[in-house]
Formats: C-alpha cells, structure tokens, sequence
C-alpha cells in the first residue's frame, strides 16, 4: 500500500496541494478549546444546504415548471414518484432546518461579538449568503404552484413594483412582460438553481474568511498560547458528529413524524388567480419580515422598514462601538440582546397572525425595539455600560 | 453527510498512552463505519427517486390492437407499442417463398431465430404467429434507429428493411443479414390473434410468459 | 345511475376482504361521493396503497371512460381508462360540474383532508350533522341544512344514508360509520405514505440515535485527554 500512495499522493501534491491543504485547514485547523454547542450551527447550516441541494437536483428531474402542469408534476412527486415523498420531505424540512440554523448562528454571532474586527467580512458573506438563502427559498416556495404560491409571488413580486427607481424594472424583468403566468415560472425556476448555487460559492467564501481570521470564542479573547487551542480533527470533528446526530434527529422528526406542522395546507390546492385563500401567511421563517412589512401603514414605509431591518445587520460591525467582544462580559447588553431575539420571535408570531389589535402592536412594540437595539444601544450603550474585568485567557473558568 | 463519517482516520494528536487509545480506534472506525452507512443508506431514496412513476404503475394493460383488413398485400402498417413502433405487414406468396428459398439461410446471422428475440410462437421459419402476418419491433439491433421497409418491387419480390443509420440489412421476417453491423434480429413483440383480421399486441397465447423485458436485445 | 348500479353489483360480488377503515371508505366514495367529487390527482394503481388488488382496481379503471386524442373526423375520442390514469372527475369539465350542482364546485378528494379547515374531525363532524331543519327555516335555493356549518346550511345535500352501502366486510353502514370510513379514506388520499413514513422515521431515528451514543462516547473520549494534566 505504502509506498505506491505515497508516490502518488505526492504526485499529486506537487500539482495540486490539495491533501496538504485539506489536512491544514480540517485536520490540523487550531480551533479555540473553549467553544460551546453554538458553533455547531454552522456545520448544521452546512448539512442542511448539502441536503436541500441534493433533494432539489432530484427534485428538478421530475418537476415541469409550467403552469398548467407544476402542481401536478409536485402530486406525482408527492404520490406516484419511488420514494418521492422522501426527496421531497428533505427538501422541505431542510429548508426550516437551515433557517434555524442560520438565525441561531447569526444570534451566537451578535452574542458572542464575533462580527467585531478582524472578522467583519466573514459577518457580511455570511449576511450574504442569508439574503442570498431567503432569495433561494421564496423562489422555491413558488414552485409547486400552489395557491400560497401564487399569492405569496404576488404579494412579492407588487411590493417589489412599489421600490423607488428600480422596483418596475425589476418586477418586469422577472415578470417577462405578462402576469404571473409561464414566462414567470419558468425565470424563478431558473432563479432558484442559480441562487442556490450561488449560496454554495458564498460558503466557500464565508469559511474562507474563516480561517483567516479563526473561530471566535465564547470568551471573545483571541487565543494566545498554545494550548489555547486543539486541532479540528479529532476534536470538532467529534463534537460536531455528536451535534449533527441530534441536529439530524430533530431534522428526521419534523419530516417522518410531523411533516404539516411547517407547511401551510392551502399549498395543496392549486394556484386560483380568481380567488385569494382567506388567511395568506408566509412560511415561518419569513414570519418576522412580513410582520414588519405590515406593522407600518404605509407600504413603501412598511417595506423599506423590513428591507432595514436586514440592512441594519449589514453595519453591525461599525455600529457596535464596544471594544469588548462577549457578551458575557457586558452586564447590560446581556439583558438587551436576549430581549432582541424575544423581540424576533414575537414578530414571527405576529406574522403567522391577522394584522390586527394584539398582534399589530406586539408587532409594532418589537420592530421598535429592533431598531432600538442596533441604532441606539450598540452604538450609545458603551458610554454607559462598564464591561466586567476580561479574564487573561480563554480557558479561564467562568466567574 | 460526510460529517458523520469524519472522526474516522487516526489520531493526529500522539497517543495519550495505554490501553486507551487501542479501545478508541475500534470506536472510532466503528462509528466511522456506522456513519458512512447511513450516508449511503441515504443515497437509496435519491437513486430511488429516479425510477420514476415507474414503481407505482401496477396493472397496466399495454395491449395494442390491430385492425388487418386495412393493409394490403406487401404492405406494412406501424403502430406503437410501449413507445416502440412496430411493424405489422401482410406477406405476399413471393415474399413467404424468398424466405425459405435455397441459399437464403447463408447470408443471415441467425436463420434458425436461435437467438432470444422473439416469443417460442413466433421461433419459426417466418417468425411470427401465422406465416401471413409478420409483427416485428422496428428497432435496428445495432445503435436503435428505425429501419426503412423496402417494399416488394417486380424485381426484388422479397422486400427488406434498411437501416438509415449504418447499412443494416434485415429480411422480411427481420432477420440481420450478415456483413452488416446489426448483430441480431429484429426483436418481435408477444402477438395473439384474436380474429382473422384483428391481432393484439402485448400478449402471446402461444407463449404466455413471454417478457420482451428479458430478449436478448432491444 | 346505472354505473352506481354496476359498481354496486361488482362490490357484492366481489373481494369480502375490505376491512381497513381506509378500504371502506374507498367503498364508499367509489359508491356515492364518486358521482359528484373528482380525485384529480390519485391515479387507479395508487390504490394499491390501501391494499386493493390489482384486478379490482383494473376493473374499477375500465369502468370509466378518458379522453383519448381525436378520432379521424377531428372529434374528441375516450378510451376506457387504465390503472395508471387519474381517477378524474366524473364531470367531463368544471363549467359541467357547476352546472350540476347549482352552480358550486365540489372539492376535489385529493388533499381535501389537509386543505379542509378543521382537518378529518371536520369533515366526519360535517357528514354527520345532517338533520331535519326545525319548522319555519328559510333555506337558499340548492342549499341543505346542516348544524356543523356557520349559517347552518351546505350546498351538498345529504350524501350518507343508514344502510346505503352494503360493505363488504359485513359492517353495518351507519352513517358515522361510513363517515369515518370515508374520512380516513380522504386522509389517506390526502397523505398517501404516512405508513411508510412513520416506518421509515423510526428506523432513520433510531440509527440517529445509535449514532449520537457512539459518538458521544467517543467525543467524551477525545475531549478527556484535555482535561487530564498532562
């Protein structure tokens, strides 16, 4: 064995230094000691987009996006096709799986600093790739032609027409000059390959920029001796196996045993241009937004408000004017950001309901408290606040 | 996926010694075994998935039948059956007499139809159920094209099929002359007649567990 | 009527194994929710699904008819349908199907049990709320009094009468009884592979599980030698 893979590992080193540079940045990769279960999310995220990428080229080999007969080539997946269901159960739960990783990854990031310099890029591919995801998901959402679809691409694609300057051009461009009908179909069919596979390469960035600047910790101290830190493999390689195994679990739960509990049921029937189902929610994961976008009586208010409270992310790192990284060590946004991800979920209840009373000001109460929370606290708090004493390393017990 | 599968080549760090690091490898090449498992167990509804409708479809009866009457002597008429066409001709006296003539045997890859390509009722002379009507699929053994049916003209009373492709050459009972690429022939379809003038394809009385699935080629 | 009557004949005669509350409920859309409401999207053979047979379900297609192209003078032709076809509707479009039914459309079966506000109790709440309307009630033209709907009246009339289908297992047909039939006929429709999803979630889940043991014991492995002073 030895001698004739040796050769030809080196052969292959020379030309292309791929085992060196697999063995650098996976094997040997100094990672801190001292991260918890949240950095798992990440690797969750990743197997989810493996997953979903996998099902969806599957998926495609038995869809026909058009029109008249989308809904049904989606009821032959769903029926008629060997294992079809499955492919298109993974498909399904694996997109609520990689929103949920995605938003715990991006709460352990403001929790634990980890968009603060030299990380800022690896923040903003990240942010990235999110748009990038919601962009994938609402295309693919409209797919099956059913009547949540159809409304929802509707509802959209007219709040795309009311954006200032390049809202109509957009909307047309997608549109193909009719309605909502084949040309449509077909381009966000074309769109949901294209962004999906974008979403790989923004990846390849994202953990590019990754091991640049290494893996932040719960401490937010950088590591600074040596055994500060522990090779990738065996240690995350283990720890992140054990967290993927329950990942998957609830992953394999939602699909065999509760597959309806993510999906709107009006989605079975099939787009009706003449009627609008009586309550249109988006997907849970869009929840927050479309509750901003209603919050506001006014509609181009309403969607710059939404479009904002993403595009607030995107300054994080030169809004947050603390030196220090963890929260941990800063007594009063430790209380104000768990209220920021409790303000998060609110607004996800109150877009999966009506508009109306409790719900509108519980919507109004968090959109508030979200644009609080980034334009006044991160900047104005450290004027304020004094940070708990930083202990001198990474592996120093918590205190 | 391949996550799972990830703790699996040896340590990196050196061994912390004893008797622990042995009980460690066995572990970790179990669980490496028992993830690469699952992640080809999960392979099978993917692969799965590209069988189609084709599992679900139970009890189809893929019979096609066809009215003779309508075709005249030494003329062919083609039909489709499970998306192949097929060829069913009405053999004149001439054409029944080139395929027994002296000699004929010589120039045919497979005279005698040893070959599995037809159902036992049709492994004759003429290869078909009755001498009068022939039923051959029209698919060239070679690369799958559709060879052309060179009907009987006073100075050739035989008639044969000419493949377009690559020169393939078959005789009216679709027998693949030699010298020519084809390597057997033309397959034929399972054929009962119902009537004098009516035959259904897809099912052979003579031969009722004939499957074209298992011929020799198509 | 007369296909009521031939499905009726065929069923007394024929298989005396129905007897999954999924089957009977086939049974029962096949003899009466059949002549108005469409399975679009269902096909014969996915009846295998619920354990009918194959003969019965290539005898349950032949019975009806499917459009099938144009014949030689350009009009439109039928064949009788084969298994792998869809179940369809019984009205040859959907302007026929309102016209029959006062103008409103009945649901298509195919998801109707995911689609249905309320889910299967519903639909089994709504077939047995059936009753005579109390002296002096106005009911709309083409609409029947029902107690489980919110103005108290439906458009489809009654559907389900004691003893109309003569199953063939020997249930007695009561009406709740066929209305539970039929709905866990139309949850099935509506989630074709819940058996073999549930089967398959608990193999996948107990794998997950074996897994995560030989992982967290492996794991706890690695990560003590850290711990240990060296």
């Amino acid at each position: 064995m030895t001698e004739r893979s040796n050769s030809l590992s080196e052969w292959l080193e020379a030309r292309l230094p791929v085992i060196s540079a697999f063995r650098r940045e996976y094997v040997d990769f100094a990672m801190p000691r001292n991260l918890n279960y949240l950095w798992n999310f990440g690797a969750f995220a990743t197997i989810a987009l493996g997953l979903l990428i996998l099902s969806g080229i599957f998926l495609a080999l038995n869809y026909t996006p058009t029109v008249t007969e989308a809904f049904a080539s989606i009821e032959m997946i769903d029926r008629q096709v060997s294992s079809g269901w499955l492919v298109r159960a993974i498909h399904m739960g694996g997109v609520s799986m990689l929103f949920a990783s995605l938003y715990v990854h991006i709460g352990r990031g403001l929790y634990y600093g980890s968009y603060k310099a030299p990380r800022e890029l690896l923040w903003l591919t990240g942010l990235g790739l999110l748009l990038l995801v919601m962009t994938t998901a609402f295309a693919g959402y409209i797919l099956p032609w059913g009547q949540m679809s159809y409304w929802g691409a509707t509802v959209v694609i007219n709040a795309l027409n009311s954006l200032p300057v390049i809202g109509k051009p957009l909307a047309a461009w997608l549109l193909g000059g009719e309605g909502l009908g084949n040309t449509a179909l077909h381009r966000i069919y074309v769109l949901h390959f294209v962004t999906a596979f974008s979403i790989v390469g923004f990846v390849v960035l994202h953990v590019a920029a990754l091991h640049v600047a290494g893996s932040n910790n719960p401490t937010g101290i950088e590591p600074a001796k040596p055994d500060d830190t522990v090779p990738f493999h065996p240690y995350y390689t283990t720890k992140d196996g054990l967290g993927l195994c329950l990942f998957l679990m609830v992953y394999a739960g939602l699909i065999f045993f509760a597959p309806d509990i993510l999906t709107l049921a009006d989605n079975y029937a099939q787009a009706n241009p003449l009627v609008t189902p009586r309550d249109i929610t988006p997907e849970w994961y869009f929840a927050p937004f479309y509750a901003i976008l209603r919050a506001v009586p006014s509609k181009l208010g309403g969607l710059l408000l939404a479009a904002g409270s993403l595009g607030v992310l995107f300054a994080v790192p030169w809004l947050d004017a603390s030196p220090v990284r963890s929260a941990r060590y800063r007594p009063i946004l430790r209380i104000a950001l768990p209220i920021l991800f409790l303000a998060f979920i609110a607004l996800g209840a109150a877009g999966m309901h009506p508009p109306t009373g409790f719900w509108l000001w519980i919507s109004r109460i968090a959109v508030t408290y979200w644009y609080l929370y980034f334009l006044i606290l991160l900047p104005y708090l450290p004027r304020v606040e004094i940070p708990k004493p930083l202990p001198s390393s990474l592996q120093e017990p918590r205190g | 996926m391949t996550q799972d599968g990830a703790p699996t080549s040896s340590s990196t760090q050196c061994s912390s010694g004893k008797g622990g690091t042995r009980r460690r490898d066995v572990l970790a090449t179990v669980t490496a075994g028992v993830g690469c498992a699952g992640a080809c167990a999960l392979a099978y509804p993917f692969l799965d998935s590209l069988n189609g409708t084709r599992n679900s479809r139970v009890g189809e009866d893929d019979t096609v039948d066809v009215d003779l009457s309508a075709i005249p002597p030494g003329q062919q008429t083609v039909v489709t059956w499970r998306g192949w066409p097929v060829f069913v001709q009405r053999r004149t006296a001439a054409m029944l007499a080139s395929l027994q003539a002296p000699g004929a045997a010589q120039r045919l890859r497979d005279p005698e139809s040893k070959i599995l390509q037809q159902p036992k009722d049709a492994t004759n002379w003429h290869r078909s159920v009755v001498p009068e009507i022939g039923v051959l699929i029209g698919i060239c053994t070679h690369l799958g094209c559709v060879p052309s049916y060179d009907t009987p003209s006073p100075a050739d009373q035989s008639g044969k099929y000419a493949c377009p492709c690559h020169g393939s050459q078959f005789d009216i009972a679709g027998r693949a002359y030699k010298n020519a690429p084809a390597p057997y022939n033309l397959p034929v379809p399972p054929v009962t007649m119902v009537s004098e003038t009516h035959l259904r394809i897809g099912l052979s009385k003579g031969d009722p567990d004939f499957d074209i699935a298992n011929i020799q080629q198509i | 009527m007369k296909r009521f009557f031939i499905a009726t004949l065929l069923l007394a005669g024929g298989s005396a194994h129905a007897s999954t509350p999924e089957q009977r409920g086939f049974q029962v859309f096949r003899q009466i929710c059949s002549s108005c409401h469409s399975l679009n999207y269902v096909t014969y053979s996915d009846l295998t699904g619920l354990g009918v047979s194959v003969p019965d379900i290539k005898s349950y297609a032949s019975q009806h008819q499917v459009p099938d192209g144009l014949d030689e003078d350009g009009d439109p032709k039928t064949r009788p349908a084969h298994p792998s076809d869809h179940i369809g509707s019984p009205y040859p479009s959907e302007s026929m199907a309102r016209m029959a039914n006062h103008g409103g459309l009945p649901p298509d079966f195919s998801r109707l049990a995911l689609t249905q506000e309320g889910g299967p109790q519903r639909i089994i709440h709504i077939l047995k709320s059936y009753t005579a309307p109390p002296a002096g009630t106005k009911l709309p033209l083409g609409a029947f009094y029902n107690t489980a709907m919110p103005h108290l009246h439906i458009a489809m009339p009654q559907p389900l009468h004691d003893g109309q289908v003569k199953y063939a297992d020997g249930t007695t047909a009561t009406i709740p009884q066929m209305a539970n039939d039929v709905t866990a006929f139309l949850n099935w429709t509506a989630r074709p592979h819940l058996k073999a999803r549930h089967q398959t979630g608990i193999f996948v889940l107990a794998y997950l599980a074996g897994l995560a043991v030989l992982l967290g014991i492996l794991k706890r492995r690695v990560w003590k030698r850290l711990k240990s002073p060296e």
